[in-house]
């Protein structure tokens, strides 16, 4: 659906993103992380065809960029980084105004569905500067939903709300996720990003990392599993030598052990543990989350791939 | 042109929800007719051609400054208010072209500006009737219809430019409002000047403004053209 190839953008002096490949899957929901200031806004501004490219190129729903911009702005609905509705207008008005716009067949019927799904139906003549926070973002992803795009570009979709709108944004977001859209969520909340997104792209001017959540995390971390011991005897991490530990560290009365396969493995270490004599206390996964990934990558304490 | 016609109805929409620009639609060709009509009753009984000449050039300046002033409030707040309420990016984001966002935005003010002006000038000579027991002389003549017909679209379309210009580097309305009456002064210097000379207007005289404004608003909006580009709106605008 999306495809980039060394995509490049500069402003004077300053290279906002620097040579991103990027492949994304149709049905995918894809993450975009990363800081603010980024680069996330300008990537998304290239591949919804507000702005060109420096150098490099791009497809967007099959759709060269600079040469269908046209068309790939009809086939991409996009929530910017504040929700951008007539605040004069009622919410209806909005939507019909949007629809209008896209040459939506029937922008009547149109807003009327996307008001009812958003729960909106009831409010839709009152204008769109008295609606709370988080339901001006309802109405502002009807928006970007209304001509029915392909892919949906998500900037900061949760940004600046409080934490009952904000889960109310993820879980329309979970429902669109059913019909087959594209979803490019750009977001620096990662807890957010960790739930909703099957793959994400950590990104810093240039691509950092790319994958699944899970797999990003195996691949740097790999899979860790903590024991912990009543009074452990000194040296017992020296002691246990069993050949599938990668990498064993104490900490404090615990054990860190890094393992390949924890399922199978986890029965003999136990074992072996209890042969030692140890007194265990706890066994659990030692889970790592996107934000320990993120910190890390970011402050460049991994290599990413 | 559907989509122009759609912004076109969301533009006036929005307008007729602003009392600012309401108030200055209403308020301000209602107080040029009055002016008006203030001139040619005072020059109706003045027996000095020259005094009396300059009384009637005066009220046609005042039809004149109608469609330069009007579109100024109308430009600035459509602008303006894009920007503060972010929805500059969202419309960016349709299949609309720079152009034809260019030009809805240009004729969501010089419509009214000149559908005011004219019905101004329809209620200026409705009023005469019973005022001063008729057309007042001079009025409807050659130089006077092509003031007003011909010279109020140039005036607009120059005071559209200016305050498209002005505003995609402002950020407050008001602001971008006092700015751009400052930049349309060169186009109504002319008018004011002329409104007291003693020498009735004439063709050769209205030819020769419109020519200027042609070429003013030529140069104007090629300038506001080019600021009206995506990439210039996303990445220069303030």
């Amino acid at each position: 659906m999306i495809k980039t190839d060394k995509l490049t953008r500069r402003f004077g002096e300053i290279t906002a993103v620097n040579d991103l490949n990027l492949e994304v899957e149709k049905g995918e929901v894809f993450g975009f992380l990363g800081p603010n200031g980024a680069g996330k806004t300008t990537t998304i501004r290239m591949l919804t065809a507000l702005i060109a490219p420096t150098s490099g190129t791009a497809q967007v729903a099959q759709l060269e960029l600079g040469r269908d911009n046209r068309d790939i702005r009809r086939r991409v609905g996009v929530l910017t980084e504040t929700p951008g509705l007539y605040k004069r207008l009622s919410a209806i008005d909005n939507l019909l105004f949007f629809a209008r716009l896209y040459g939506v067949p029937s922008p009547e019927k149109q807003a009327e569905r996307y008001l009812r799904l958003f729960e909106l139906w009831d409010r839709r003549d009152h204008l769109a500067g008295s609606f709370s926070k988080g339901m001006r973002q309802k109405l502002a992803i009807a928006r970007a939903l209304l001509h029915e795009p392909q892919i949906l570009f998500l900037d900061e979709p949760t940004a600046g709300l409080d934490p009952e709108a904000a889960k109310v944004v993820r879980d329309l977001i979970e429902t669109l996720r059913t019909d087959e859209r594209t979803i490019f969520l750009c977001t620096h909340n990662l807890d957010e990003a960790d739930r909703l997104c099957d793959r994400v792209a950590l990104f810093k001017t240039r691509l950092v990392a790319v994958g699944e959540p899970q797999e990003l995390k195996e691949r740097l971390y790999g899979r860790r599993t903590v024991i912990h011991l009543v009074d452990p005897a000194p040296g017992i991490e020296q002691a246990l030598d069993l050949p599938f530990i990668k990498r064993i560290e104490r900490m404090d009365d615990a054990l860190v052990i890094s393992l390949t396969d924890p399922e199978k493995e986890n029965p003999a270490l136990v074992k072996r543990l209890v042969e030692m004599g140890a007194k265990i206390q706890f066994v659990n996964e030692l889970r790592v989350s996107l934000e320990d990934l993120y910190l890390d990558l970011m402050e460049g304490n991994h290599a990413a791939n | 042109m559907p989509r122009i016609r759609v912004i076109l109805l969301k533009e006036w929409r929005e307008s007729l929800r602003n009392k600012m620009i309401l108030f200055g639609a209403i308020f301000l060709p209602l107080v040029m007719v009055g002016a008006a009509e203030v001139m040619v009753y005072q020059g109706r009984g003045i027996d000095i051609p020259g005094a009396q000449i300059a009384l009637f050039n005066t009220a046609l300046m005042y039809f004149l400054i109608l469609p330069a002033i009007i579109p100024l409030a109308i430009a600035a707040y459509s602008i303006i208010g894009e920007k503060e309420q972010g929805s500059l990016e969202p419309l960016l984001a349709t299949p609309i072209s720079d152009l034809e966002l260019f030009l809805a935005k240009a004729l969501a003010s010089v419509i009214p500006a000149l559908v005011l002006t004219w019905l101004s000038f329809g209620l200026f000579l409705g009023i005469s009737f019973p005022l001063v027991g008729g057309i007042p002389p001079h009025v409807l003549t050659a130089p006077w219809i092509a003031a007003i017909f011909g010279l109020s679209p140039l005036l607009s379309l120059f005071s559209v430019g200016i305050t498209l210009l002005v505003s995609s580097r402002a950020t407050d309305a008001r602001a971008a409002y006092q700015v751009s009456s400052f930049g349309i002064l060169p186009a109504i210097v002319p008018l004011i000047i002329y409104s007291s000379q003693k020498t009735l207007v004439n063709l050769g005289l209205v030819a020769l403004e419109g020519l200027v404004l042609i070429v003013a608003s030529i140069i104007v909006l090629y300038f506001a053209i080019k600021v009206f580009r995506r990439e210039q709106i996303l990445t220069r605008w303030k």
